[in-house]
This record gives structure tokens, sequence and C-alpha cells, in this order.
């Protein structure tokens, strides 16, 4: 098969969730800082995004002691 | 070279391949201002457009490619991209976080273009040696993906500009 076109069918599409994909990395890391700011629990934010509370942990602590973020403590939730 | 491709801190890496240290550093900036966490194709192409001089300079100001150009034909595919979903670009406060300050590493289509770049430099001349010129047929080498997109929308002859670049004519 010779190459697709770059623009147009598929590739538009492939293009789009590979974007949007990017676009939601970028709002999840936006949004757990602004609700951690605003003294939710590790436990609150994964349930808002209904994934475990060590998934975002994982995900998100480093970052966030870095924008020394008061974080709760797990015996204070 | 995967291993060389997953060094911590990338500019010394590419200057040791013999990328100019300026452009290297370009790779980051351009990177950054696009809010990126990692240099795709893309960045490397918007940073070469910055080099002012040389055979790559002349090579695409002769083919209509300059910054500003590539900058807005980035911005419209991205549009295009997001419209195929129903969707517009957030805006950059919307979606602005607290970063990690890691020095940045080559994204999958970066890495792509530099592997195409190396097997073109070695085709021709037998050693592991890029010239910037090699690193721009790599980057114009991709048949898909973001910077053909672009490229097609800003209505430049990607095919063409990547032979030249390639020496080949």
């Amino acid at each position: 098969m010779p190459s697709p076109s770059p623009l147009d069918g598929p590739a538009d599409g492939l293009a789009a969730a590979s974007a949007l994909r990017a676009i939601a990395d970028q709002l999840e890391a936006a949004e757990v800082e602004r609700a951690m700011r605003a003294g939710w629990s590790w436990s609150q934010v994964a349930e808002a995004l209904g994934v475990t509370r060590q998934a975002v942990h994982k995900k998100h602590l480093r970052r966030l002691l870095l924008a020394q973020i008061e974080l709760r403590r797990r015996n204070g939730e | 070279m995967n291993r060389l491709l997953a060094a911590r801190r990338l500019a010394p890496v590419l200057v040791a391949w013999g990328i100019p240290p300026g452009v290297a550093h370009q790779f980051e900036i351009e990177a950054k201002q696009d809010g990126a966490k990692v240099v795709e194709a893309e960045h490397m192409l918007l940073a070469l457009t910055a080099i002012s001089d040389g055979e790559v300079a002349a090579l695409l100001h002769e083919a209509g490619l300059d910054h500003e150009r590539l900058e807005s034909a980035l911005t419209e595919e991205r549009r295009r991209t997001l419209a195929f979903a129903g969707m517009k670009a957030p805006d950059r406060a919307l979606v602005a976080a607290t970063e990690l300050e890691s020095p940045l590493s080559l994204g999958t289509s970066a890495k792509a273009a530099f592997k195409r770049a190396l097997i073109g430099a070695r085709r021709e001349r037998h050693r592991v040696h890029l010239r910037t010129k090699d690193l721009l047929a790599g980057i114009l080498e991709a048949e898909l993906g973001t910077v053909p997109r672009a490229l097609a929308i800003a209505g430049i002859d990607r095919v063409t500009l990547a032979s030249r670049a390639s020496g080949l004519k």
C-alpha cells in the first residue's frame, strides 16, 4: 500500500486520539493540583477520577511536593 | 543508540553526535514553549527554522519554510485535529500545572527522526556523525504525524525538501 495522506481519513482521527490523550493528561495534572490546593484528600481525588488512591499518588506525588502544596496525611482524611 | 536516546541529559548527547550546541538547546526551548514534556519532531523542526545561516537555513529559506510559517501551520494542524473530535484547544491556563524540572527527553517522533538521520549519514559517509542537514532529512522523511500534517497544511513540498536535505536531489 502506498503511504496514505497525512491529512484526511484515518490520519485525522488518529491525530485527534493522540491530541486528546495529551490534553487529558494535562487536564488531570492541573485539576489534581487544584483539588489538592483546595484541601482535597488523595482518596477524594482518586474517587472523583475513578482510579485508586495508589494510582493518583504514584502519578502526582512528586509534582505536588515540588509545587509545595500542603498534602493531607492519610489519618487526617 | 537506544541507550543514548534514553540519556538523562539530552543536549550533551546530541552535541556529541554533531548537532551544534545552540540547536540542541533550541530543541528544548521549543518544546517548553509548546508546553510539551518531551521533544518531538515538530520542536526539532521549529528549532532548525530558527537557524540563521548555513546549508540548512538556505534549504529551508528556498522552500519558504520559516519559523513563523511553521508555527502557524502547527497551530492550524492542532485546530484541525481537535475539530475532528468536535473540540477546541483548551486555554493554556486551564491545563497549566506545576512541572517537574527534569531535563527533557526525546519523544517517539524525535527518536524516529534521529534514527532515519543516522541511517542517512551512515549510507553517505560510513561514520556516525550527524550534520544538521541529516537531521532535517530525518525529520522530513516522516510520512505521517504532526510534521507532515503541518507541512501539508502549509503547502510545503515535503518530499522534495527531504530529498534535497539528504543530498539525493
